[in-house]
């Protein structure tokens, strides 16, 4: 049975006169990884800094494991761990230095489970130098490891891909899924980018000027619906007859073919334009309906 | 360890393991050596001890060659030496031998040095909470399940802590470095010094922690200040020009009201308590009782206002 860990009810920020956060309903599950996606000044960031009691809500309540985080701070700031914008650390002092200082911020935080946390994260070989000299993506190790520290069942992740590489963003990935899967950890992570962080949520609530305007799964998408599938080949008329042949429909950007085609089919695909000796260099994937409706719900003007 | 001490080590931790922190020690030691180099170098009447059998006859004629000098030189060296003079007079007349020059001595002229410790607790009061803004710290700070009021707390005694540190290290230093160029006089020496009864002789250890304890209440007030201006503008460098200026001026103010009434009521007219010491009090009428409540009034209106946008405030982007 998961429980609910985090639930918005109603969740309003006004800063002056400016209504920055509409009401905002969601709710997490143990065990669930919510994407919360959104172009920039669409008030990821403020809606976190009001989850984790950096700033108070104007309206509405946060409840983490049913403590509300307005009138019970302490019983539910203790289940939640979090990184807000930029994983800004003590640079004069080491990773260890800087685990230690959280870590004697909470009952209970042993040593050893510091020392668990940092070779979970991968950092035992810095884990003595200073963070001042530290490359972005280990201070977002860090981080995470400073949010983990006192197993919290909710963690939330406030754009940890950012200025990160592919395979930071896949180790990311690992992290939070063996959490959400091992531990039970709800964790909800936010991004202004759906492709950076889609593949490892199993839902995801698009939010635009204070509102959260479309939540769905992930996999029932992935699973059932039509793909886009990029074609990147050499021979872009032959491979265009093939498709036409196949009733698939084309979109053509710059020169690459756009398909719409169902998972099952790829490889079938893939092997009449070998046969017709067509020279393919990639075959991507990518989720058709969200995708587009990430695209149509924010004007375009965030997917890169 | 408890929350509290946890969360107070977590604090001096940061403020220690900082090389700024150092250099506030280091130049500390560096002017009490100095100091205790130029001591011993310049000040050539400077005498390190007087003979037990002799001291009558070797402050005669200390005396002898004072007034001679006085009446070649006259003016502001005439009247150095007088006092120099009816001091020694005060030794012969009651039969008590003077005190060499020592460690005690130049610690106990060494309290005007409580000025820089007051300087440096600023510099550490105004950045404590200012800082952890500055370098988007605070963030990760107040997500714990620890009160704002507890973190708060925690810094402001933190800061406490290090003046007691500097003070001790400042105590400490000097009586060594003293000890080393002057010799030591002893556990409980007594000298004789100048008080609103005239000459007196007195426990000298006594009288250099009352002169470090009133510089204490300057240090403590001013500390609290800048912590105020901290972490209600989140800006150090502003903390601690205003802490500086108002350090500076303070007295100037007072004199400026002096002839009103209101006066009493400003801090800077209430922080020397050692006024009631001497009686010479800024204002007639002023006591002891009234300073220590104008000082607990402005002490609780600057840890008050500290709290209020502390605790009030949201911690939002910059
Ligand atoms: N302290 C503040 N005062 C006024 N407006 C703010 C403040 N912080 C954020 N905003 C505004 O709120 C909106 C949402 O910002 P933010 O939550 O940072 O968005 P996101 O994290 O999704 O990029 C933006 O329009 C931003 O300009
Ligand atoms: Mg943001």
């Amino acid at each position: 049975m998961s429980q609910v860990a985090l639930e918005l009810k109603d969740v309003k920020k006004k800063i002056g006169k400016k209504e920055i956060i509409k009401g905002i309903n969601l709710s997490i599950n143990q065990g669930e990884v919510y994407g919360f996606i959104g172009p920039n000044g669409a008030g990821k960031t403020t809606t976190i800094r009001m989850i984790v009691g950096l700033m108070r809500l104007t309206g509405g309540d946060v409840k983490i494991l049913g403590k509300s985080i307005q009138s019970d701070y302490k019983l539910a700031a203790k289940n939640i761990g979090a990184i807000v914008e930029n994983p800004e650390l003590y640079p004069f002092m080491t990773g260890w230095q800087n685990l230690m200082h959280y870590a004697r911020m909470y009952q209970g935080v042993t040593k050893e489970r510091v020392e668990e946390v940092i070779s979970l994260v991968g950092l035992e070989k810095v884990v003595n130098d200073k963070v001042g000299k530290y490359s972005l993506g280990m201070r977002q190790r860090l981080g995470i490891a400073q949010a983990i520290l006192h197993k919290p069942a909710l963690l939330i992740l406030d754009e940890p891909t950012n200025g990160l590489d592919p395979a930071g963003i896949r180790e990311i990935r690992d992290y939070i899924r063996e959490l959400a899967v091992k531990d039970n950890v709800a964790v909800m992570i936010s991004s202004h980018l759906l492709s950076e962080i889609e593949l490892m949520c199993d839902r995801i609530g698009i939010i635009q000027q204070g509102e959260v305007i479309s939540e769905r799964a992930v996999h029932d998408e992935s699973t059932d619906s039509q793909l886009k599938v990029i074609f990147e080949v050499k021979q872009n008329d032959k491979a265009q007859e093939v498709f036409e042949e196949k009733e698939l429909t084309i979109e053509k950007e710059s020169n690459k073919l756009i398909v719409k085609l169902d998972r099952e089919d790829i490889p079938n695909v893939v092997k009449s334009l070998i046969e017709k000796d067509v020279e393919v260099y990639g075959v991507t994937p990518i989720k058709a309906t969200l995708e587009d409706q990430f695209l149509e719900l924010t004007g375009g003007n965030v997917i890169e | 360890m408890s929350k509290f001490f946890k969360l107070l080590y977590n604090e001096l931790f940061k403020t220690y393991i900082r090389k700024s922190t150092w250099v506030m020690y280091i130049v500390l030691l560096a002017i009490i050596i100095g100091g205790a180099v130029i001591t011993s170098i310049f000040e050539d009447e400077i005498v390190t001890s007087y003979s037990d059998d002799n001291w009558q006859e070797e402050l005669t004629q200390e005396n002898e060659k004072l007034i001679q000098e006085s009446e070649e030189e006259g003016g502001y060296i005439a009247e150095m030496n007088s006092s120099t003079i009816s001091k020694n007079n005060f030794h012969l007349d009651n039969d008590i031998k003077p005190l060499g020059y020592g460690a005690w001595q130049y610690t106990y002229e060494n309290a005007s040095l409580l000025s820089l410790v007051s300087l440096f607790t600023i510099i550490i009061g105004a950045g404590i909470v200012s800082s952890e803004f500055k370098w988007g710290t605070i963030k990760l700070l107040l997500i714990r399940p620890i009160s704002r009021t507890m973190i708060l707390l925690t810094k402001f005694v933190a800061v406490l802590v290090f003046a007691l540190i500097t003070l001790i290290f400042t105590l400490l230093s000097s009586l060594l470095v003293g000890a080393i160029f002057f010799g030591f006089e002893g556990f409980d020496p007594y000298f004789v010094t100048s008080t609103i009864n005239g000459y007196e002789h007195l426990s000298l250890v006594g009288e250099t922690f009352s002169s470090y304890g009133y510089n204490i209440v300057n240090l403590i007030m001013m500390t609290t200040f800048a912590f105020m201006v901290s972490t209600i503008f989140r800006n150090n460098s502003l903390a601690i020009g205003l802490a500086i200026f108002l350090m500076l001026s303070g007295n100037m103010i007072v004199a400026a009201f002096q002839k009103y009434d209101f006066a009493k009521y400003i801090l800077f007219a209430n922080t020397d308590l050692k006024q009631y010491e001497t009686g010479d009090v800024w204002i007639e009428g002023m006591t002891l009782g009234f300073s220590v409540t104008v000082l607990i009034v402005y002490f609780v209106l600057f840890m008050a206002l500290s709290w209020v946008f502390f605790n009030k405030r949201d911690v939002a982007g910059h």
